[in-house]
């Protein structure tokens, strides 16, 4: 993605990539699988924030925070499944899971953490299922009775059965978002072959900037989607998600900034091929793009956003136009590290190329297709469970 | 000198043979393969010790060890066809392959491989700037490691290691997710895009479950590659690594204790 | 709101649990009937992909199994300088050849230009990254120019493919050269 530095003659007269290291073999599906369980985690952390914490500010997207985690980890397996060699095998990671392989966790990890996930939102949206029900007909009324698991029953008593319940999955769903993509940091960190993935740092870093992007989705979409249907914002949740992004995003920052740090200052022998990479091949993609513009930029934004008071006007456009740059941000990281991880070859004395394409199985064109489909399928999801507790005919008995 | 080496050549390859023929396998002096075992006639054994008295063969606990000797590789390629051969191996897949290292007066080392060194090295390095002072042959395959981190990461339990030290791949568990592929330190393994599962050098089980040597280690003619048991004290790779030789491995540091070992390994290798 | 309801106060829960309960129990089932029945015999693997790698079909033969077919050449090829190449290296491996002790098909025999590649993968000098002391070495077009033979030739002229010193041997008997002699 960007022209050789250094000096490029040397370079390409040594550049050696062992036979089997010229192709990339995780692309840009790999790429996506940890971008939305990364938002996934995210946005059960805001969800968390309100329902855990008691951040009242947080409030008005509470819900619509376990929604959009749905509406993700729908379609966290399909990048997954065009990948694989043998799709129909892929049952067999649950059948015959690894205990030394952390990709064999994600069979058990992805379904604990969805089944915690719909039970969330099952529980909190239930008088507002139950509502719904009695209002609507047909079609509707049969998939609420589904979603009310066939009870009418909001007394107060079951109302508490069902906080008891919720506060217990909210607190088990952090530590459960937490692992759904700490695995992921872990797959990467553990693959010692690797001099740019191995280190104890990769799930943290994953995590953090799990937790931005999901942030960062959970701004933009709602002032998005509250704006295009003509609703009021509550500024005060958006001052304190953009608050909270600041926040994440300085830990994030930091600790991506500090691995490479780390390897540059110890300069061990890996060093001199991470280099190569960094200041080669990666130099477009990470320190002009991912650096430079979408990581120093949101930060001294985000900064100034939090700290100082300025008009709802500017913190809506500025917080939209910041928070997609986080989005873009943490897709960047996640594209040098998966793919830049496996430009270097092994042979530690040079580097292939990637080209993604658009019309190919893992190519640009499907990626698109599977960004979009969490986003229709979030659209579909509102029509079933409203969004925001201004539209909710059962605000007046709900329990969360 | 030619003769020297063609003498030595011989006897080895006459020892193997005096092996069989001499009863080293207890009492059998079974030269021909039951019918169908192999589909090809008689093929006269290559490694001794693989049988029991009854001339069945036996997997007991083995200690494989593969040898490649730097100082007679000619990069010819003889290895890299043998093996396509074997396995009917995918265009630009590499299950071995041979590198040439060429180093100038100012110590740069230039290496490359073209197309795995299956065509053999037929033009030599036009491209570098200062003299050269040294050049090598370095052939390269699975360096089944004791501590494989292939199967370590593997997540159905497509990749694993037998009884008898050798890793292998079950074609019809693997998924393709490529963890292998990364984790593996040497870059032996591929994903096969005929089978779409993960491949890679298996030192030819089947063949030498047989017997018979593996495809490489049987055309190489200047026996670069040796292959052999370290529990029968009389092999080559038992002499060899019981020798003060400078024998090595690659990439010790990442903790896999491969079993393929290397004499007269340069430090300019990774 | 009404406070008469018609299901119990926890009957969701029930209900969801029993659901659960349900998931795993087809899961359960499910693996049971999927599992290979070798897996786990020697280790987290199928043990049957052992027995299934051990009967892959054998390629190649020998070079002691060509030969057995073949006395003519083997004679000639056990006595030359030749006698650690392989046969299949040039003509390909055995079972395109031979199946169930019949003969399948001919494997092909290198011609002119063919020949010349084949012995220059061993033994041109240009690539200098060969240990001078294993194999003798020779550069093209030189070595015909050294030999003063016409340099249209192709290197089978003069050497036997499979013993490439009978016939340079044989023409120093001829003419009463010594052995060392170029």
């Amino acid at each position: 993605m960007s022209p050789e530095h250094g000096a490029a003659a040397a370079t390409a007269l040594t550049n050696f990539v062992f036979p089997n290291d010229l192709h990339v073999h995780w692309s840009l599906m790999i790429v996506l699988y940890p971008y939305i369980t990364g938002i996934v985690a995210g946005a059960f952390i805001v969800s968390s924030l309100y329902h855990v914490f008691h951040i009242e500010s947080l409030k008005p997207v509470s819900r619509y925070a376990l929604v959009f985690a749905l509406a993700f980890v729908a379609f966290a397996t399909a990048p997954l499944l065009n990948h694989l060699g043998h799709p129909e095998r892929a049952l067999s990671m649950m059948f015959t899971p690894s205990a030394t392989s952390a990709m064999a966790g994600f069979g058990y990890i992805y379904s604990a953490y969805t089944v915690v996930l719909i039970l969330e939102i099952l529980l909190i949206y239930r008088p507002t299922l139950v509502a719904l029900k009695q209002t609507s007909s047909g079609f509707m009324q049969k998939l609420y009775g589904i979603l009310t698991l066939g009870s009418d029953n909001v007394s107060e008593k079951s109302l508490a059965l069902d906080h008891k319940i919720i506060a217990f999955l909210a607190a088990i769903g952090i530590p459960m978002a937490c692992t759904l993509h700490g695995y992921v940091g872990f797959i990467f960190g553990g693959v010692k072959a690797n001099p740019m993935w191995a280190t104890p740092l990769m799930p943290v870093i994953f995590l953090l900037s799990a937790s931005v992007s999901g942030i960062a989705g959970i701004i933009l979409s709602y002032i998005l989607i509250k704006t295009f249907t003509r609703k009021a914002i509550d500024m005060d949740c958006v001052r304190t998600l953009i608050k909270f992004l600041w926040g994440c995003f300085i830990l994030d920052f930091v600790f991506e900034m500090l691995e490479l740090f780390s390897h540059a200052y110890m300069a061990t022998h890996h060093w001199e091929a991470l280099r190569e990479l960094y200041f080669g091949p990666l130099y477009g993609t990470f320190w002009i793009f991912q650096v430079g513009i979408f990581s120093v930029i949101p930060f001294v934004v985000l900064g100034i956003l939090s700290l100082v008071r300025l008009p709802d006007i500017i913190v809506k456009v500025v917080g939209s136009i910041v928070s997609l740059m986080i989005l873009l941000q943490v897709l960047l990281m996640r594209w040098n590290v998966v793919i830049g991880g496996q430009l270097m070859s092994k042979s530690e004395r040079g580097h292939t190329v990637f080209h993604p394409e658009w019309l190919e199985k893992e190519g640009i064109l499907v990626s698109i297709i599977i960004m979009i489909l969490p986003i229709v399928f979030l659209f579909i999801l509102s029509k079933v469970f409203p969004f925001w507790l201004e539209d909710d005919p059962a605000v007046n008995k709900q329990s969360a | 000198m030619m003769d020297i080496i063609q003498k030595e050549m011989s006897r080895d390859r006459r020892a193997f043979i005096k092996n069989v023929l001499g009863g080293t396998i207890a009492g059998s002096l079974l030269l021909v393969i039951p019918a169908g075992a192999m589909d090809m006639g008689n093929i006269p054994e290559q490694i001794p010790g693989m049988r029991d008295d009854s001339g069945t063969f036996i997997s007991k606990k083995r200690k494989f060890a593969f040898i490649v000797d730097i100082t007679r590789c000619i990069g010819c390629g003889s290895c890299c066809v043998a093996d396509k051969n074997e396995y009917q191996v995918p265009d630009g897949m590499y299950r071995t392959w041979v590198e040439r290292y060429v180093i100038d007066d100012e110590d740069n080392v230039y290496v490359d491989s073209p197309n795995g060194g299956l065509d053999g090295y037929q033009q030599p390095r036009k491209d570098i700037p200062h003299p050269v002072r040294d050049t090598f042959f370095v052939p390269k395959l699975c360096n089944m490691c004791e501590h494989p981190s292939c199967v370590q990461v593997c997540p159905v339990g497509a990749t694993f290691q037998t009884e008898d030290g050798f890793v292998l791949i079950d074609d019809k568990r693997c998924v393709a997710c490529g963890y292998c592929v990364q984790a593996c330190p040497y870059s032996v393994r591929f994903i096969n895009p005929k089978t779409k599962t993960a491949d890679k050098c298996t030192w030819c089980y089947h063949r030498v479950r047989k017997g018979l040597l593996p495809a490489c280690v049987n055309v190489c003619p200047t026996q670069a590659r040796k292959f052999g048991d370290l529990n029968d004290k009389e092999s080559e790779v038992y002499k060899i690594l019981h020798q003060p030789h400078v024998v090595s491995v690659l990439k010790p540091g990442m903790g896999n204790k491969p079993s393929l070992h290397y004499v007269g390994l340069r430090r300019e290798v990774v | 709101m009404q406070q008469e309801y018609r299901s119990k106060s926890y009957s969701h829960i029930i209900r969801i649990i029993l659901i659960l309960i349900a998931v795993v129990g087809v899961g359960v089932v499910v693996r049971a009937m999927v599992m290979p029945k070798s897996f786990g015999e020697f280790g987290h693997y199928r043990g049957d992909a052992v027995v299934d790698e051990i009967n892959r079909p054998i390629r190649n033969g020998t070079n002691a199994s060509c030969l057995v077919c073949h006395p003519y050449i083997r004679k000639m090829h056990m006595e030359g300088v030749h006698k650690t190449v392989s046969c299949e290296f040039c003509h390909g491996p055995m079972a395109d050849h031979v199946k169930d002790d019949k003969v399948i098909a001919h494997l092909p025999k290198k011609q002119g230009e063919e020949i010349k590649i084949l012995c220059l993968r061993c033994h041109n000098q240009i690539i200098r990254a060969r240990p001078k002391e294993s194999i003798k070495m020779i550069s093209m077009p030189k070595h015909l120019e050294d030999q003063k033979v016409r340099i249209d030739h192709n290197c089978n002229q003069c050497h036997n493919v499979h013993a490439p010193l009978m016939w340079v041997n044989q023409a120093k008997a001829i003419v009463g050269a010594g052995e060392d002699s170029k």
